[in-house]
């Protein structure tokens, strides 16, 4: 602030009083207020135990898949589709990665038939949201449906597909110092999804879409085009996280990602997204968010208080994220 | 009806565009889903003489009620244009668990009735004076609820069940007419909804505030008042459910709502009630939770397994959107 009385004329580079205020009252540094508060509770209320290596790792690999497939629905949330069917796709994507391995497959064959069949009904969301017109909340919702009873289908009468692959186990299970590698290959993700969204044509291609999307079809982009994308992107996110568990737990099951679409898009809304409005939010809010829960979730479990207190807080949480984002200037309902 | 129907501009003259514009709201949907039913039970009773019998008209139905209620109740919402109500589950289960609890304590059965219904209507008010009073959007107020709302319930009871040996269990388990009983009350429901809706002032309020809410407001109609209203009769319809799901129903956890939120949902859709408010017709319900609901028993005759009842009902869901997405498309243009 001083900065504006020595310098009458703000510098076009520098920080102007806008951008500071944008930037002490937006939604990741709201975000980052509250990480700072779960983990200074955390380390009262558990003890400096709560930042030890082995808690650190434990919620890193927590946490590291849900952040992927985060990073991935972004772009859909983002263009102002949601897609609610990510934690089925994932489920999916696990169980024909498992069923595959198990029958024999080698992974480098497993893998790939995964992702095309999450392309695949990604391809299918994105038709019957972008070229008919459907509702997105309750095609997805649909697709949700459909993909949990194939999951089922795929992982038979014992529910559960044992495909352990000694490298790949390995590789997941892997930690770098205190962090488990595939929690740092989940930053790398986040922040490449960072640079695209804020740095690149496409990226704010997809963010114009989601804002206002006649505007952005009037200035010549193709509004079809980018949520096809989208939400093809954010089948392939829950895809490669339904592969990626195959690896952490050597097994798929018929439950593998059950709920998870509302652990992720009630994170990525505490993180500053909307799920009903398109534009807003930013990869790192979302791996705030989820690292917020993800603590908030640990202390219920170290201090052995019932688990559903986790849902009630996220809930709160959720709707207190909600409502900030209407008084920082979102659509009020009426 | 007609004072309801969209009036569908005929851009190209045609006598197939005349005959278009005079039919009742809803038509479309109507016909859609009966063939669909009609050519489903034709196929089936194909495959397998014995899937037409009294066995497979009890299984429809007795799926048939509780969906159908809670479908009136979500059509409510969307045609009030507040979308979706995502707290289902949780109310229902609400109202069945203090219903069972009633019960065991031996309270008299027309005030345990009396109890379910307003556990549902003070659970939907509950709902609306976040959504009025935080002006924020009905679709995340209510997936936040009914988080919260469902972990509640697991902190205080597990498993729920009415008491087997009552009236009220036995109620649940008996015919009438050759039908469950509580497949009635679902059709009292559809039929009383329905025929009340377009001829009352406060059903023409309701369809004119998700019809287009300013121009409503500016008549004199209060946004807030509506809302409140909708979602509280809309509750204590799914508190109307969550009576007859526990008369009807073994023990039950928390959760066991789940599973109904895509049939409800899906069968309003194809109902032709718009989501986005102003359009629909509550009876077309009775057709489309019929044929949703033939669609588990079709399936088991085909030799199925019910996992693929999810497979096909989501499928089933996303034409339906995509087929109605498509029709608001066309009317917009």
């Amino acid at each position: 602030m001083s900065m504006d009385k020595s310098a009458p004329v703000v510098e076009p580079t520098g920080l102007d009083r806008h951008q500071l205020r944008d930037l002490l009252t937006g939604s990741v540094t709201s975000i980052g207020v509250a990480l700072l508060l779960v983990v200074i509770i955390g380390l009262t209320w558990v003890g400096p135990n709560f930042l030890s290596t082995s808690n650190v790792t434990i919620m890193g690999s927590f946490v590291a898949i849900p952040m992927i497939v985060a990073a991935f629905a972004g772009f859909a949330l983002l263009a102002g589709v949601v897609d609610l069917s990510i934690g089925s796709m994932l489920g999916f994507s696990s169980n024909i990665c498992a069923a595959l391995m198990a029958a024999g497959w080698p992974l480098a064959g497993a893998i790939p038939v995964a992702l095309v069949a999450c392309l695949i009904c990604g391809a299918i969301n994105a038709t019957a949201i972008v070229i008919f017109g459907a509702d997105t909340i309750a095609a997805t919702l649909g697709m949700l449906v459909a993909l949990r009873g194939m999951t089922y289908i795929i992982s038979g009468p014992v529910g559960m597909i044992a495909a352990f692959d000694n490298d790949f186990y390995n590789l997941v299970n892997l930690t770098v110092g205190p962090l488990p590698l595939i929690f740092v290959f989940s930053l790398v993700v986040i922040g490449l999804a960072a640079f695209i969204v804020s740095r690149t044509r496409r990226g704010r291609h997809i963010q114009a879409v989601g804002g206002d999307d006649r505007a952005a079809a009037r200035a010549g982009i193709s509004v079809t085009r980018v949520r096809f994308v989208a939400l093809m992107l954010s089948a392939l996110g829950a895809g490669i996280g339904g592969i990626l568990y195959v690896g952490q737990l050597g097994s798929a099951s018929n439950y593998t990602g059950t709920g998870l679409e509302f652990q992720v898009y009630a994170a990525m809304m505490i993180g500053g997204y909307s799920i009903l409005r398109g534009g807003i939010g930013n990869p790192i809010g979302a791996a705030l968010g989820l690292l917020v829960v993800a603590g908030t979730s640990n202390i219920i479990d170290v201090r052995a208080i019932s688990p559903y207190l986790t849902n009630i807080i996220v809930g709160l949480m959720l709707l207190a994220a909600v409502l900030l984002d209407r008084l920082r200037g979102g659509d009020a309902y009426e | 009806m007609t004072e309801m129907a969209a009036t569908t501009p005929s851009t190209t003259p045609g006598r197939w565009n005349a005959l278009r514009a005079n039919l009742p709201t809803g038509w479309g949907a109507a016909a859609t889903v009966a063939l669909a039913w009609i050519a489903l039970i034709v196929a089936s009773g194909i495959h397998r003489a014995d899937f037409l019998s009294h066995q497979t008209v009890l299984a429809v139905s007795f799926t048939m009620a509780i969906v159908g209620v809670l479908a009136v109740a979500q059509a409510l919402i969307g045609m009030s244009g507040a979308i979706l109500d995502l707290s289902q589950p949780t109310g229902l289960i609400m109202s069945a668990a203090v219903v069972a609890w009633l019960l065991e304590r031996n309270v008299p059965i027309p005030l345990v009735v009396v109890a379910g219904i307003l556990v549902g209507a003070a659970w939907g008010f509950a709902n609306a004076s976040i959504v009025v009073l935080a002006k924020l959007n009905p679709i995340i107020v209510t997936l936040a609820t009914n988080f919260i709302g469902g972990a509640v319930m697991f902190l205080v009871y597990q498993n729920a069940q009415a008491p087997l040996k009552s009236s009220f269990s036995d109620f649940g388990r008996s015919y009438f007419l050759g039908l469950p009983n509580i497949w009635w009350p679902m059709l009292i429901l559809i039929l009383v909804v329905g025929y009340f809706l377009p001829r009352t002032r406060y059903g023409r309020h309701m369809i004119a505030v998700g019809g287009n809410r300013f121009a409503a407001q500016t008549r004199g109609v209060s946004l807030k008042k509506t809302r409140l209203a909708v979602f509280s009769i809309a509750g204590a319809i799914v508190g109307g459910a969550g009576v007859l799901f526990a008369c009807s129903n073994g023990p039950f956890a928390p959760t066991a709502g789940a599973t109904f939120q895509l049939p409800v949902i899906a069968s309003v859709i194809l109902a032709g009630c718009s989501l986005s408010g102003g359009r629909g017709n509550v009876w077309l319900i009775l057709l489309s939770v019929g044929f949703l609901s033939t669609v588990p028993t079709s399936l088991v005759f085909f030799g199925l397994n019910s996992n693929w009842q999810a497979v096909f009902q989501g499928i089933i869901l996303i034409v339906a959107v995509s087929i109605d997405g498509s029709r608001t498309k066309r009317t917009q243009r």
